[in-house]
């Protein structure tokens, strides 16, 4: 084994070894070329750190490419060296000074990527220098250095006193500083973009928007849109800086007009202009599943506000067959909001085709989202409960069990109107098992007492088994059953009710069951009349 | 093979000695490197870190390095120790209290290994002050009249007024051509 060792001892120094002997030469083209090896290492990952002293010596040089690509090394491995890290500190400092203004803000831009906290005190007063440096470009390098700053050490942010010193910038005449230094105050303020802006900048802030980065102009749109307008022109005039992006590529900022447009809308309704919202939304639903739910999500909340504006776009909100499942219920709780008289039809076509997915949860959901249809648009609930009895008559076990919840609704919303449906409903009796579907057949079964004829019957069946079933059925059935009785008085449903009664007195052991059995029961035993007055009262419509 | 001659070439070729400015904090290194270099007095602030100037004097180059004297900062300076052909040390002559600690971060250098054969130059500093002390004082101070085996030599001067530092660099440039022959 001992022989082996000689394979871990190499004679060959390796090429770490041979860089840093390169690195002291003099000869300004080896040394560049040394440096941009080391670099290249550095991108593809290996382990270059051990060069740091000798890097960060080289860094005081007239040429502006080695400066940068040392720059570059410093900021990737001042962590892994904070303390010599330290000694490029008066590099930094001397070069915050330099005559040449892309020297001056290299240094400060550097010095704000490196995160030591050791460096981050030296920082302070070449950044102050910075700030209100003659040359825009320094300045709004120090702007966002300011925002850097304020992420690695808030406190010392606020002690210098740089927020105020951004608040100027804000105010600058140059359009690329204004803008980032309100991106900057809207990274400190964690997001939080109200107050940034006030009255006195505002046409400064305006005029920046079109020469900024796409990412400072969302940030400046926020802004803009937390802003509190004075008057009317004024919100016209934000909303018109907002209008010609409504087209950007970048969705960020395309959303960021929206809001902005709406929280103004609020001052200067406007229809015209809100209107013009629609087709970038609608675009949106265009892109990545991602940015799809983003905008779904969006347009919900707009609609809250404006229930209206995307009737005329419903087909946008048809779902494709490769959609992920998330944008899918999105799209299908938007549809129900959508529907009118104009696309209801439609509508339901689409909806009739969702029903009958693989995907369980989505077309138990479209199905719901037919019986909400039905109580949305009155003029076509019939379509609708057409549609569901088809749904019904394919005897697809979840589908039919689904409908018959929302089928419970639609008579509740819609009384003695759909009573010829509740026979066939029965028939389906047999292939029950989710308690929400039992619980909504036996409501019908209580509801409907008078007009079913096997009523009787099938509560009897119900009452047999009681024991086994959730507690939600028992409610209904207990309920249903004294209905029933109240409303077709006979000796057999008299025996039916006394028997629940029992079961739920004596052998249910659920608090609710028997508090609601024992008023039942006092009720029944006082007077009849009251009795069908309380326990068949007319309840409130679904919303 | 051909790198190894390039390299012996241009170590002899071009006659860059490289210099190490040391001294405690405030002794005045940084105004002499570029009282040195530019020939004005530049307004400084405590350097963190170092400063790398060439300076050219009598047809010899020198590649002179200003590091920090901060406390805090000392220990870097053996990161610097290796390939020096010459050490000037400044002292704060006016600075009467810290002459101590200067000898003995002095002294501390003397003992490097890899500094061995650096020359030594002294730099009695800010003789324009009231109090200060001589360049005979320093001398007797940082005991150098101890050193054997050694090319040193202090020069009184003021990096303000501009007196003396040329004459050091006169003896510097000659003692490091000296060397080479």
């Amino acid at each position: 084994m001992p022989r082996d060792s000689k394979y871990f001892s190499s004679s060959k120094k390796g090429e770490v070894a041979e860089w840093r002997q390169d690195l002291k030469t003099s000869d300004k083209v080896l040394l560049k070329t040394t440096v941009k090896r080391i670099i290249a290492a550095m991108t593809v990952g290996k382990d270059v750190c051990p060069l740091f002293l000798d890097v960060i010596n080289c860094m005081q040089t007239e040429d502006i490419e080695l400066k940068k690509l040392i720059y570059l090394y410093a900021i990737n491995y001042a962590r892994s060296n904070p303390d010599i890290a330290i000694l490029a500190v008066n590099t930094f400092v001397k070069d915050s000074q330099d005559p040449n203004p892309f020297i001056r803000a290299l240094a400060v831009r550097t010095m704000g990527c490196i995160r030591v906290d050791k460096i981050v005190e030296y920082l302070c007063d070449p950044l102050n220098l910075a700030l209100r440096d003659p040359d825009p470009y320094v300045r709004k390098t120090a702007a966002i250095c300011v925002a850097k700053l304020h992420s690695i050490n808030s406190e010392l942010v606020v002690d210098r006193g740089f927020l105020q010193q951004l608040k100027y910038l804000s105010v600058d005449e140059n359009p690329m500083v204004v803008a980032n230094s309100i991106s900057a105050l809207v990274e400190i303020q964690n997001g939080e973009s109200s107050e940034i802006i006030d009255s006195q900048c505002l046409s400064a802030v305006i005029a920046s928007l079109d020469v900024c980065t796409e990412w400072g102009q969302v940030a400046i749109l926020n802004c803009l849109a937390a802003y509190k307008c004075v008057d009317g022109s004024e919100a016209k005039k934000v909303i018109e800086c907002a209008l010609p992006k409504l087209q950007h590529a970048n969705y960020a900022v395309v959303l960021a007009c929206i809001r902005l447009i709406i929280n103004h809308l609020q001052v200067e309704r406007s229809d015209e202009l809100l209107k013009r919202i629609v087709p970038p939304m609608v675009t949106m639903l265009n892109a990545e599943a991602e940015i799809q739910y983003v905008a779904l999500s969006s347009i919900e909340d707009i609609m809250n506000q404006f229930p209206s504006i995307f009737h005329e776009t419903y087909k946008a909100f048809f779902c494709k067959y490769d959609d992920p499942a998330y944008v899918k219920y999105k799209k299908l709780d938007i549809l129900v909001k959508v529907t009118n008289e104009g696309n209801v039809a439609d509508i339901l076509v689409e909806l009739r085709e969702y029903s009958g997915e693989v995907d369980i949860e989505f077309s138990r959901k479209a199905i719901r989202s037919i019986g909400a249809c039905a109580l949305s648009v009155p003029a076509f609930s019939q379509t609708c409960v057409d549609a569901l009895l088809i749904i019904i008559d394919t005897r697809v076990n979840y589908a039919v069990q689904e409908s018959i919840v929302v089928l419970k609704d639609i008579f509740r919303c819609y009384p003695g109107k759909y009573e010829s449906v509740v026979t066939p409903l029965c028939r389906s009796l047999e292939c029950l098992d989710d308690p929400d579907a039992k619980s909504s057949l036996i409501y019908i079964l209580g509801e409907y007492a008078g007009r079913i004829d096997s009523t009787l019957d099938l509560l009897q069946t119900f009452v047999d088994t009681i024991q086994d079933e959730p507690t939600s059925v028992q409610l209904q059935l207990l309920t249903s059953t004294v209905k029933f009785f109240l409303k077709c008085p006979s000796q057999q449903a008299k025996t039916l009710v006394q028997k629940i009664l029992k079961f739920a007195t004596t052998d249910s052991e659920h608090p609710d069951l028997r508090d609601r059995a024992y008023v039942y029961w006092r009720l029944l035993s006082h007077d009849t009349d009251t009795a069908a007055n309380v326990v068949t009262a007319n309840i409130p419509l679904p919303s | 093979m051909g790198v190894f001659f390039s390299r012996l070439f241009s170590y002899f070729g071009d006659r860059e000695a490289r210099i190490l400015v040391l001294g405690l904090d405030n002794a005045g290194k940084t105004t002499i490197l570029y009282r040195l270099q530019v020939g004005t007095v530049v307004s400084t602030i405590p350097t963190i870190g170092f400063n790398v100037e060439t300076v050219t004097h009598k047809n010899v180059k020198f590649q002179v390095w200003d590091l920090g004297g901060q406390t805090s900062l000392r220990p870097y300076w053996r990161c610097y120790y290796p390939n020096t052909q010459a050490i000037i040390y400044v002292v704060d002559s006016s600075d009467v209290e810290r002459v101590g600690t200067s000898s003995e971060e002095f002294h501390a250098i003397l003992e490097e290994e890899e500094l061995k054969d650096a020359i030594l130059l002294v730099y009695a500093n800010k003789q324009d002050l009231p109090g200060a002390l001589t360049d005979a004082e320093i001398t007797e101070q940082l005991g150098l009249s101890s050193i054997k085996n050694r090319t040193w030599a202090i020069f009184k001067c003021s990096a303000l007024e501009g007196k003396g530092l040329f004459e050091g660099l006169d003896w510097l440039a000659d003692a490091c051509a000296a060397k080479r022959v």
